[in-house]
């Protein structure tokens, strides 16, 4: 990766390699394959992140054999990244603990591996055929798939609950029926035009998607984009990072029953879009980016930063209310309790991660856009709970709201916001960003001709879902809708 | 411990009085689908056509009018709007995109498509008064955020009359998004099978109307085109909640529809 | 013609048991099994109201026994044998061996002899039989591995009983130096009340243990569980009844009840009863095996009728004999119709065994692939335990709650604050028996939608439609089946009468004034009411459009999605888990760390009162006291000889004394 430090291995270097570096302190961040033209096994990348404020690494391992060592048992996060190459390419990993399909449905009958570029892309056959569960010895314990449809206005997927009663002894969340295989539709596209795609991955998190991208395919290039247009990048990404999590705290009220206060929230998210509109003509901040900077130049004037102060005021004010209320904090304190040891293990990311004590942010470890040329405040609290959550989420609203503050007299003064940019043939570049629900990871690789091979896209909510169901076992069914809102996660950006 | 009902009452009515004249659409800023004046394509100019991600634009043998926009694939991308050399293609405000019939999204010389008669019997009973089940078929979520805005103060749903239901046994309307992904086609069936007579679809945003940026792929369909009977198409990614609302009262006859032949009627 | 029945029934059964032994084939035993409780059901049938008169029977190698059947005995016998015979003829889908046939046989005998003998010694002799043949059946079809002590435990505490029986037997015979029945009710007059209230407690405790009462309900799901249907059938009905018979008689005719003591048996009676059904039902509604719920259940119905008996006994001590005549009448119409509602559900479990190879109650769609008789019976049989109009069950339920609330006419304030306190008790009970038997129809019966292949043999189907029909026959019939417990009741009660629980087609506590029921014409009205839906939905049948039930977009992945007896039971057993004190136990296996679940072990369990409580304590002494005796086993022969000696001197020297 251009910029990005690379290493090659052997598959058989792979195992001790990862445990070293693990006992050194390091941590596996995700894991993705791709065919090099002329080659018939994928290549295997694996992004290292070797100590917290260090660079990224990626590990290359072209195996010769069919399969391959899984790295499941020594770092868990991995496993859903090797089923995932697994039904996406076709390559096996020898003992892996759960060899299931994940991202193909067990029912999905395709002709060949999606992602091979060799082939042409078809639709496959599907028949639906019921998922693996785990075997449950007793036939007193109730099983509840719920979904796909659910209740209410939300996303398909379908949760298998083994309960008795109230408590919920075993969960198990099937996803992957919103793939729409948006990896594959990157392949042979031209890369400036391609950022109306990654806009279109997870639409709540438009702006983050589209920033991974561009900067992916802007390290790729090799080119630096204006001053202006970092700093422009840094204001649309909190504001996107706030608007977000207005949502989610009134999404929190609602699930404790706190009504006015979900109407409250909600209605704060709406001001927060529609000043989205006003400033950028997207309530999702959408058609801004392109690798290179800006399409066209924002200048926020006083209506925007009047809106923007009573937005802060009235957030402030929402928030401290919240705080202040007695049964909203009873429902979450020790609610969906996630310690330290599994939010490593599993790879929690974002205000999961830093409610259970993980210290990272990429906007501080690893300073992309305007960042670096900003205090950032980064909240962490240690309970791991549902209030240390909404706490961590609350506390970055107030930080967003200052760097926006921050931020909008500097854009005064006029400056570019667009640099061009051709990438080269080959060209190869791995781009972040910290979306509002945690890590974001873009890796690029291009073709001889230009135009997009393999583009690998790890979103935060791919992280967190396997996370989550570690709070869900042995806890109750009143929690679980908490719980599950107090994670604030999509599962479009986990299906992709 | 603050009162939350002080709160609300001390902070008084946030809904806007949109859809009655003189009430703020919430949507000030907000670029919705190109202006298309053919009268300024040059000639032989296919610039726009080749930007397009989800071929929205069209090459038409119309010596007159070289491409022919169809909105009903238009991902508000403004890549066009961008790439046209001569201006025949220029950003709007205009995201009210509701029709009943897909044709009008389709760029034509033709005007008025009338409301069926048997589609008016079916509404007859729903004028002031519809529950919808909504169906995620493989959306991004922008869709699913949009909608979730409906209930929330400023527009307020329920005073026009419109919930969203748990269950397909209660429902009017099914109102599909996403583009139709292969694990969820049988479940979106089974839905609409299990609504009761009479019964409406609703297709909500471009990736429902004709598959958007991810339809033909290896797991996506093209939207409910030849999936079930449509009843009001709504493109826009994502249409935004005044747009959507404007398409549940065209649906619903209580206003009139403003797009035929691709174009927005004043 | 009853008389020359029974013998029938006697030589038929005694060639069953003969044949059953040596060897020949199991048809030939059962069918002379069955032919003998066929006759010995129409004779008993034929009897009511007048009863059997005194009958000599003279059995090979002893002495002739006198046999006598009160009416009550012929209406409880009856009531017993239908399921029975139904039972006998269906077999045992345990064991095909003929160590069952002769269980049955003995069974029959012993409870035919406790209806009718008329003298101790052969009462005792018959117990044991009927005890001892109920043993055989239950070890004959548990296989080697349910060996583990629960008939064993049936046995000592049947054994604790039969001593407290012979115990208040030979009190009584010591009055007038004999065991004959006859002189038993001068016997009990001439005892002082204190002798009498040990009597009766005795007499309580004895009979108690077969019926049931507390603390001796815990041997019901051992034994129950390791038996077959058609075993339980027969514990249920014949025998159950028999043990009642015996008690009702002990404390109704043998023992006066004018004195105090009347009014304190009276009271123990009720308590232990009432808490006994509590109890009984409780642990019922947590089983999830057909056959020990409905096991505990027939403990919670035998504390029914008890508790009916104690009202009467607390009626007659305050000289209300027509309330006493209504308690002790409506314990007997509790248990006719529980034998045959008891009966239909455990063949139904025998036919659940048949199709499915177990006795879980879990949804298998047994109902909609059984023939339609098998519905209606166990539908039946279900609503008559679960005390729903217009079933035998709730018949006899609301005439006993009927008894109770009348307890405001006894003087004083213990008497109704004790009955109103036991109607209270029984309300839980009816409200818990409601609700488990709609776990016994909905999880056993229902559901199963995607199951298929053959349903309950025809053979157990049409068996419960049978006796579904009966029990609703003998709820739209009660008003004249009443006649036969005329003369029954006013020789035990003098001044009752039994028609006064009905007024034409009403049945009524005595008067029409303070309430009434009547199935007869619910069973009418119910049907022309339903007319009127019935038609709207056939009216409509063209505009239907049939759809699959809505799961979320996806049919039901398995069967595992349907309810399960530990869920339906699952509010109840925490809200008692200060009874229950349930357990849970939940391990996972993982493939490597501990992220990787394979499998869940999930294991409940609630835990009894009197076991840990009475029981285990009592056997940790036996065994302790055993362990001191062992050493009498010293093996030294001059021991041996000493003690003979001493035992020879002890003999020797109590004559004396």
């Amino acid at each position: 990766m251009h910029a990005t430090e690379s290493r090659m291995l052997g598959a058989d270097e792979l195992a001790a390699a990862c445990a070293r570096m693990l006992s050194d302190g390091g941590r596996m961040q995700m894991a993705w394959a791709r065919m090099r033209p002329g080659m018939s096994a994928p290549e295997l990348n694996y992004l290292v992140s070797p100590a917290p404020r260090r660079p990224f690494v990626v590990w290359r391992v072209q195996p010769d054999r069919e399969n391959v060592p899984s790295l499941a048992q020594q770092a868990p996060l991995l496993s859903w990244y090797e089923r995932e190459i697994t039904d996406l390419f076709g390559l096996r990993f020898d003992g892996h603990p759960d060899p299931l399909p994940l991202v193909l449905h067990a029912g999905a009958q395709p002709a060949h591996p999606p992602l091979d570029p060799r082939r042409p892309e078809q639709a496959m056959a599907f028949t639906q055929l019921p998922p693996a569960l785990p075997e449950v010895s007793s036939a007193d314990v109730q099983l509840l798939p719920f979904g796909p449809v659910r209740a209410d206005v939300v996303e398909s997927a379908r949760f298998f609950f083994f309960y008795i009663g109230e408590h919920i002894l075993h969960y198990h969340p099937q996803l992957f029926f919103k793939h729409r295989g948006m990896e594959k539709r990157f392949e042979g596209c031209e890369p400036l035009r391609s950022v109306v795609m990654a806009e279109r991955v997870s639409g709540t998190g438009s702006f983050a998607h589209a920033l991974a991208y561009s900067q992916a395919v802007e390290a790729a290039a090799g080119v630096e984009v204006p001053q202006r247009a970092r700093r422009l990048r840094v204001l649309l990404a909190e504001l996107e990072r706030v608007y977000n999590h207005l949502h989610y705290l009134g999404h929190l009220a609602d699930t404790t029953t706190l009504k006015v206060g979900q109407a409250q929230g909600k209605l704060l998210e709406e001001h927060a879009k529609q000043i989205n509109a006003q400033l950028t003509g997207s309530r999702f901040l959408r058609s801004l980016l392109v690798p290179g900077g800006l399409r066209r130049d924002l200048s926020p004037g006083p209506g925007i930063t009047r809106s923007l102060g009573a937005l802060q005021r009235d957030a402030s004010a929402y928030v401290r209310a919240l705080e202040g209320t007695t049964s909203y904090r009873d429902r979450l304190h020790d609610t969906g309790v996630l310690d330290q040891r599994t939010a490593f293990d599993q790879g929690a990311t974002g205000p999961v991660e830093r409610a259970s004590g993980l210290d990272r942010d990429l906007r501080r470890d690893h300073p992309y856009a305007g960042y670096d040329e900003l205090d950032l405040r980064v909240p962490v609290e240690t309970a791991g709970d549902a209030h240390a959550r909404a706490r961590v989420r609350t506390e970055e609203i107030n930080a967003s709201f200052e760097v926006i503050l921050q931020l909008l007299p500097r854009l005064a003064t006029p400056g570019p916001v667009r640099t061009d940019l051709t990438v080269p043939p080959g060209a190869e570049g791995l781009g972040w960003a910290e979306s509002p629900r945690g890590s974001l990871y873009y890796a690029v690789h291009c073709g001889d001709d230009g135009r997009l091979g393999r583009v690998k896209i790890k979103s935060p909510s791919f992280s967190n879902w396997r996370v989550f169901p570690y709070t869900v076992h042995e806890s109750n069914m009143m929690d679980y809708a908490i719980n599950e809102a107090s994670f604030g996660l999509t599962i479009a950006g986990c299906d992709r | 411990m603050p009162i939350w009902t002080w709160f609300g009452l001390r902070h008084g009515a946030a809904t806007t009085a949109w859809p009655r004249p003189g009430g703020d659409d919430g949507q000030a800023g907000v670029l919705g689908m190109p202006r298309f004046d053919p009268g300024r394509c040059g000639a032989g100019c296919r610039d726009c056509v080749e930007v397009c991600p989800t071929g929205a634009l069209a090459p038409s043998a119309d010596p007159r009018i070289p491409v022919k926009p169809d909105y009903g694939r238009c991902v508000v991308c403004q890549l066009c709007t961008e790439a046209c050399p001569t201006g025949a293609l220029t950003p709007s405000a205009e995201w009210a995109y509701a029709v009943r019939e897909r044709d009008d999204l389709r760029w034509t010389q033709a005007a008025a498509s009338p409301v069926g008669r048997e589609l008016r019997q079916r509404l007859r009973a729903f004028r002031r008064s519809l529950h919808i089940r909504h169906v995620d078929a493989g959306s991004c979520n922008g869709c699913e955020s949009e909608l979730q805005a409906l209930n929330n103060p400023f527009y307020n749903l329920h005073r026009l009359g419109i919930f969203f239901t748990p269950s397909p046994r209660f429902a009017d309307l099914l109102l599909v998004t996403g583009s139709v992904t292969a694990p969820l086609r049988e479940p979106l069936l089974n839905t609409y099978e299990a609504m009761p007579e009479p019964r409406l679809v609703m297709a909500t945003g471009t990736c429902a109307v004709s598959g958007g940026v991810a339809g033909g792929g290896y797991n996506t369909g093209r939207g409910l085109e030849d999936l079930l009977p449509v009843d009001l198409y709504l493109p826009g990614c994502p249409p935004n909640p005044a747009a959507i609302i404007e398409g549940l009262l065209l649906l619903l006859e209580r206003l009139p529809q403003r797009s035929r032949g691709g174009r927005i009627e004043r | 013609m009853s008389a020359e029945l029974i013998v029938l029934a006697v030589i038929g059964w005694s060639a069953a048991a003969v044949s059953s032994l040596s060897g020949r084939a199991a048809g030939l035993s059962r069918t002379l099994l069955v032919a003998g409780a066929l006759a010995l059901l129409a004779g008993t049938v034929l009897a009511l109201p007048d009863g059997v008169g005194p009958l000599r029977l003279g059995l090979v190698f002893t002495a002739p026994v006198t046999l006598r059947l009160a009416p009550e005995a012929c209406w409880l016998l009856a009531f017993g044998l239908v399921p029975a015979t139904l039972a006998v003829t269906l077999g045992s889908p345990l064991t095909h061996g003929r160590l069952w046939i002769f269980g049955a046989a003995l069974t029959l005998f012993g409870a035919l002899g406790v209806f009718g003998v008329t003298e101790g010694a052969a009462f005792l002799i018959a117990w044991e039989l009927m005890s001892f043949g109920g043993a055989l059946m239950v070890l004959s079809e548990c296989d080697r591995g349910g060996q583990d002590g629960a008939v064993l435990f049936m046995l000592t505490l049947l054994e604790l009983g039969a001593v407290c029986v012979l115990a208040a037997l030979l009190w009584l015979g010591t009055v007038h130096g004999d065991l004959d029945f006859a002189h038993f009710a001068d016997a009990g007059s001439a005892l002082p009340p204190t002798a009498r209230y040990v009597v009766g407690l005795l007499f309580i405790a004895g009979f108690g243990a077969k019926l049931g009462l507390l603390p001796f309900y815990e041997w019901f799901p051992g034994v129950y569980g390791r038996a077959s249907g058609a075993t339980g059938v027969l514990l249920s009905g014949v025998v159950l009844n028999a043990a009642y018979f015996a008690l009702s008689r002990a404390l109704v005719v043998w023992l006066p009840g004018d004195a105090g003591e009347g009014f304190a048996l009276g009271l123990t009676l009720l308590t232990l009863a009432v808490l006994t059904a509590i109890l009984g039902i409780l642990y019922a509604f947590q089983e999830e095996d057909w056959r020990r719920l409905l096991g505990l259940s027939t403990a919670e119905n035998a504390g029914i009728a008890c508790a009916a008996l104690a009202a009467a006994l607390l009626f007659r001590h305050a000289g209300l004999a027509p309330l006493a005549g209504l308690g002790w009448l409506v314990a007997l119409l509790h248990l006719g119709g529980h034998a045959l509602a008891k009966g239909a559900l455990l063949l139904t479990a025998d036919g659940a065994h048949g199709v499915t190879g177990h006795y879980r109650l879990c949804p298998q769609g047994l109902l909609r692939r059984s023939p339609w008789p098998l519905a209606v019976g166990a539908l039946f049989a279900a609503m008559s335990l679960a005390a729903m109009p217009p079933q035998i069950g709730f018949v006899s339920e609301w005439f006993v709650f009927q008894t109770v609330f009348q307890g405001f006419h006894l003087p004083g304030l213990a008497g109704p604050l004790a009955l109103s306190v036991a109607g209270a008790g029984l309300a839980l009970t009816a409200a818990v028996a409601f609700a488990t038997f709609i776990k016994v129809f909905g999880v056993g019966l229902l559901g199963g939608g995607q199951m298929n292949g053959p349903g309950i043999s025809a053979g157990h189907a049409r068996a419960v439609g049978l006796l579904g029909l009966l029990v609703l026959a003998a709820a739209v019939a009660m008003p004249w089946e009443l006649v036969a417990l005329e003369q029954a009741v006013t020789a035990a009660l003098p001044g009752a009468h039994a028609g006064a629980l009905r007024s034409d087609w009403l049945l009524v506590p005595l008067t029409a004034d303070f309430a009434f029921i009547s199935p007869t014409k619910l069973v009418i009205a119910g049907p022309l009411l339903a007319l009127l839906p019935l038609g709207l939905w056939w009216a409509a049948r063209a505009r239907r459009r049939r759809t699959p039930a809505w799961y979320g977009g996806l049919p039901r992945t398995s069967e595992q999605v349907a309810i399960t007896p530990l869920a339906f039971s699952n509010a109840l057993r925490t809200f008692y888990s200060l009874i229950y004190r349930p357990t849970e136990d939940m391990r996972r296996e993982h493939t490597g760390l501990r992220y990787f679940v394979r499998r869940l072990s999930f294991d409940h369990r609630v835990a009894p009162l009197f076991g840990p409580a009475l029981f285990a304590p009592a056997v940790r002494l036996t065994y302790r006291l055993a362990a001191w005796m062992q050493g009498l086993q010293s093996g030294s022969l001059n021991l041996y000889l000493a003690i003979i000696g001493v035992m020879l001197i002890l003999i020797l020297l109590v004559p004396l004394l």
